[in-house]
């Protein structure tokens, strides 16, 4: 027990003295967060001015009025913003597994995914959050959402859940690099799936993929079942408020799935030839 | 200090499919290609050696020091670095090592120097005291003082090496090891690596094992070597020794006043140019004063030197008799 608290201290400690010597980067190339300041707000919200467009012309989605297509399109921005935070690396894994850029994790005394995420931490990440968190108060205001005690910590677990569900099945895409020894860059795919099945309800989409989505490629964990336990609309698997703790145990059990694959994978790990 | 055990190591290509179509392809089945890069080593190196890994390019001497360092699973085999393997336990074990690459930094490059040093001091729970101690005699050392506040992508490959030195040795390992630590550097720098290998060899005991190239390196640091070849070792010893065993012969140079140069019966004549030849013979059979004698009873002499065997001839020979084999 001591020695586990040791140990997390020391994680905490090299993790915050990451996240100085990332502040100071920025300070030092202020240009590089340009960029994402304002590209990344404005992709947003046009995305959003799509659903309102689609819903002004037909009312509703799915049987999900506006306010609460908003509320799940906000959520869903803010898990994609924290899981960018910390989870971002993972869309370059199969590069760092070529350059053989994991020869400096491995010979330091700290777990190498640890490092491979959080020795570049992602600060930019949280102008991600700005846009999801304005359209998520939209929502709230608008279907007249009442905060509580339980449904705040609700909430807040499922997007911690959602961020694992995002962040693990980036290192599980990015393990494969470690079995077919190329830099299969998934980023993009990846992100217009996500985008698909996490900011538009899945009972929109046909069965077959409804079932692939809630129990092969767990996505409709990541917003999709919590937002309606939250909202009271009923789903194949039942309404339930229960469905946040649900994404967070999904989370928790993607997240392990994707640390064992990598595990494995890092015994194949051949560096880089010259 | 360091044992190896009976150590392999494959290697698997994969033929490459082309776009996403080929990756997909690739992660279901695969044309696989083995090369065998390590093929059974079995060493120890005590506290305090300054070891020389010397052998042609492909021979395995990178593959050996990734699986020594932790940076490689053996395919079979095992690697004890104080008595804890390496791959079961790497992040204990790899405390007590330090790695510097020639061709590549293990600096941050968005970083300054000294900042690089500062999450290193946290990621290995450095004390500030020792911390501040050991860049001290870094500095007297390296003199990297000047390039503590200088960002690592501006760097010289010089001062990147210095600043990579320095950087493995802030936590006092027990062991560095170095791959190819002088390729392409400046005779200045690749004097103050010297310098910096010797000095934490005599200051700390820090064991010392490098790959290199550079017979100078050999011949200034290392008092024992291992020469490998496809992946075996083909010699292990004492340099002085293994000179003395598989190179025991000396050149005699001289220089007569005309080109009719004599012949000698125990002699080797190896190459003639005017009136300069070389004679190759071995101690055993002959002494230098003898040959000297006897060539200048024939004719004339006007100058002459005794060159012992070098490095390159040993491993020119070791890799010879492997050849042959
Ligand atoms: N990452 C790799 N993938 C496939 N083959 C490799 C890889 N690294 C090295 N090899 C092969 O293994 C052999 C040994 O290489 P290496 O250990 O780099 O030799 P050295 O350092 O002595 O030049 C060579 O045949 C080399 O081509
Ligand atoms: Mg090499």
């Amino acid at each position: 027990m001591k020695k586990l608290l040791d140990t997390l201290g020391h994680y905490l400690d090299v993790t915050l003295c990451n996240i100085k010597l990332a502040l100071m980067v920025i300070i030092e190339y202020p240009a590089s967060i340009a960029g994402w300041l304002i590209s990344n707000p404005i992709q947003f919200i046009v995305g959003f001015a799509t659903i309102k467009f689609v819903v002004a012309q037909f009312g509703e989605i799915n049987g999900w009025n506006y306010g609460q297509l908003a509320f799940l399109y906000g959520l869903s921005v803010i898990s994609h913003a924290v899981s960018m935070m910390f989870f971002v690396q993972g869309w370059f894994m199969g590069y760092s597994v070529i350059e053989g850029d994991f020869d400096r994790y491995l010979t330091r005394p700290l777990g190498v995914l640890y490092q491979f995420f959080f020795t570049t931490f992602n600060i930019f990440g949280i102008t991600d959050l700005i846009p999801g968190i304005v359209v998520f108060i939209y929502g709230c205001i608008e279907t007249g959402f009442r905060f509580t005690l339980g449904n705040a910590v609700g909430i807040l677990v499922m997007i911690i859940g959602a961020a694992f569900i995002r962040g693990g099945i980036y290192i599980m895409l990015g393990s494969t690099s470690f079995w077919t020894k190329s830099a299969n860059d998934f980023g993009q795919y990846t992100q217009e799936i996500f985008d698909k099945s996490t900011m538009y309800p899945i009972s929109m989409y046909p069965e077959s993929l409804q079932f692939i989505l809630t129990y092969l490629i767990p996505i409709g964990w990541v917003s999709f079942y919590p937002v309606s336990g939250l909202m009271g609309i009923e789903t194949a698997v039942g309404i339930g408020s229960g469905n946040v703790w649900i994404t967070f145990a999904v989370g928790i059990i993607v997240m392990l799935a994707a640390g064992l694959m990598f595990r494995i994978g890092l015994r194949r790990y051949e560096s880089a030839g010259n | 200090m360091i044992r190896v055990n009976d150590l392999h190591k494959e290697y698997h290509v994969v033929k490459k499919g082309q776009g996403l179509s080929g990756a997909v392809k690739g992660l279901f089945k695969s044309e696989k290609l083995t090369v065998n890069a390590v093929n059974g080593l079995n060493f120890h190196i005590n506290e305090g050696e300054i070891v020389g890994f010397i052998g042609p390019n492909g021979s395995g001497k990178s593959t050996t020091i990734k699986m020594m360092t932790g940076i490689l699973t053996p395919t079979s085999g095992e690697v004890l670095i104080n008595g804890q393997n390496i791959t079961k336990h790497r992040k204990e074990a790899v405390r007590d090592i330090g790695v510097v690459f020639g061709q590549r930094t293990q600096l941050n490059w968005d970083l300054r120097l000294e900042e690089s040093f500062e999450l290193l001091r946290h990621i290995y729970r450095i004390d500030k005291k020792q911390y501040s101690e050991t860049l001290e005699v870094m500095d007297e050392i390296l003199g990297i003082g000047e390039i503590l506040s200088k960002p690592v992508r501006q760097m010289s490959l010089g001062q990147r090496m210095k600043g990579d030195l320095a950087a493995s040795m802030l936590h006092s390992p027990k062991v560095l090891f170095l791959d190819e630590p002088t390729i392409g550097l400046d005779v200045g720098t690749k004097y103050s690596l010297r310098k910096f290998i010797k000095e934490i060899n005599r200051l700390r005991k820090t064991t010392v094992i490098l790959t290199t190239h550079d017979l100078g390196d050999i011949q200034q640091l290392c008092e024992r070597i291992i020469i490998i070849n496809s992946g075996v070792i083909m010699e292990d010893g004492n340099l002085s020794e293994i000179v003395e065993r598989i190179a025991p012969y000396r050149t005699l140079k001289v220089e007569f006043y005309d080109s009719d140069i004599p012949k000698h019966e125990r002699a080797e004549l190896i190459s003639e140019d005017n009136n300069v030849a070389c004679y190759k013979f071995f101690k055993s059979e002959l002494t230098a004063a003898e040959l000297i004698r006897d060539l200048s009873g024939e004719k004339a002499i006007k100058d002459i030197s005794i060159e012992e065997a070098g490095i390159d001839d040993i491993i020119r020979i070791a890799y010879g008799i492997k050849n042959v084999e």
